[in-house]
């Protein structure tokens, strides 16, 4: 995987924290992120790490936060699937040679011009919550 | 706190259910203060296990919530963390609780002739 898709799966998986973990430690866990990943440590084991925390985080009771059992397990639902199609998009091309692509700008985040797919590659996105949000 | 009233000394051993990260990173900052990276190659190199990057920052959340460390001034993104006193303390009591444990197994070990 190369730098910047490593870097943007890891971004994304750090979408799933809650905000306040995100304002503390949001800047620090992205430089982390990149030097343990220049050390040689796999984008995708980083990754699975911080979704496990993110889970955690979410369902770690906090004074002042009243959280569902139901939102947390569609929180967690989310954050899986965003992170599974993040692998899977990042996976051998020669896997997504087969797969069609629909509409694929008809998902964007509404005010955030992502870049277009390389060809060849499914674009996955998943909307949290009706937030239009990736994760 | 509920841990460590098994034995009735009530408070004795407030890591015994913290996990192996949090015991690590308090002993990684045993040696002096830290942040993230380094506690992370620090405790690669001290006890041959790569801790997470997620379990490292659950287990800081979780040590400062408990008293056991307290961040430092931020150095530019990193926010460096060090042992407090009651860190100190508990993770004393941990190992002195450890090493108990450890001869008592090493001794049964011996007498059974394993």
């Amino acid at each position: 995987m190369d730098e910047s898709r490593a870097a943007r799966l890891v971004q994304a998986v750090l979408r799933c924290y809650p905000a306040r973990w995100r304002r503390r430690h949001g800047h620090e866990a992205a430089e982390l992120a990149a030097l343990l990943i220049r050390d040689g440590t796999p984008a995708g084991s980083i990754a699975r790490s911080y979704l496990a925390g993110a889970v955690r985080e979410w369902l770690t009771p906090r004074p002042g936060r009243r959280l569902s059992a139901v939102a947390c397990a569609l929180l967690a639902a989310a954050c899986l699937l965003g992170v599974s199609g993040g692998l899977l998009a990042s996976a051998g091309p020669a896997r997504a040679a087969g797969t069609s692509q629909a509409h694929p700008r008809a998902h964007c985040r509404p005010g955030s011009p992502d870049p277009a797919p390389a060809p060849g590659r499914p674009q996955v996105i998943v909307r949290v919550a009706g937030h239009g949000r990736s994760c | 706190m509920a841990v460590g009233r098994r034995d009735g000394r009530a408070g004795q051993d407030v890591l015994r259910r913290a996990g192996e990260a949090s015991v690590l990173i308090l002993i990684s900052l045993a040696g002096g203060p830290k942040h993230g990276y380094a506690l992370i190659q620090d405790i690669k190199e001290l006890a041959g296990i790569q801790l997470g990057p997620g379990t490292l920052y659950g287990a800081l959340d979780r040590l400062e919530r408990l008293g056991l460390i307290e961040p430092l001034p931020a150095e530019d993104r990193r926010h460096p963390y060090r042992i407090t006193a009651p860190g100190a303390a508990a993770l004393r009591a941990h190992l002195d609780a450890v090493e108990r444990v450890s001869a008592a197994g090493r001794l049964r070990l011996q007498l059974g002739g394993s």
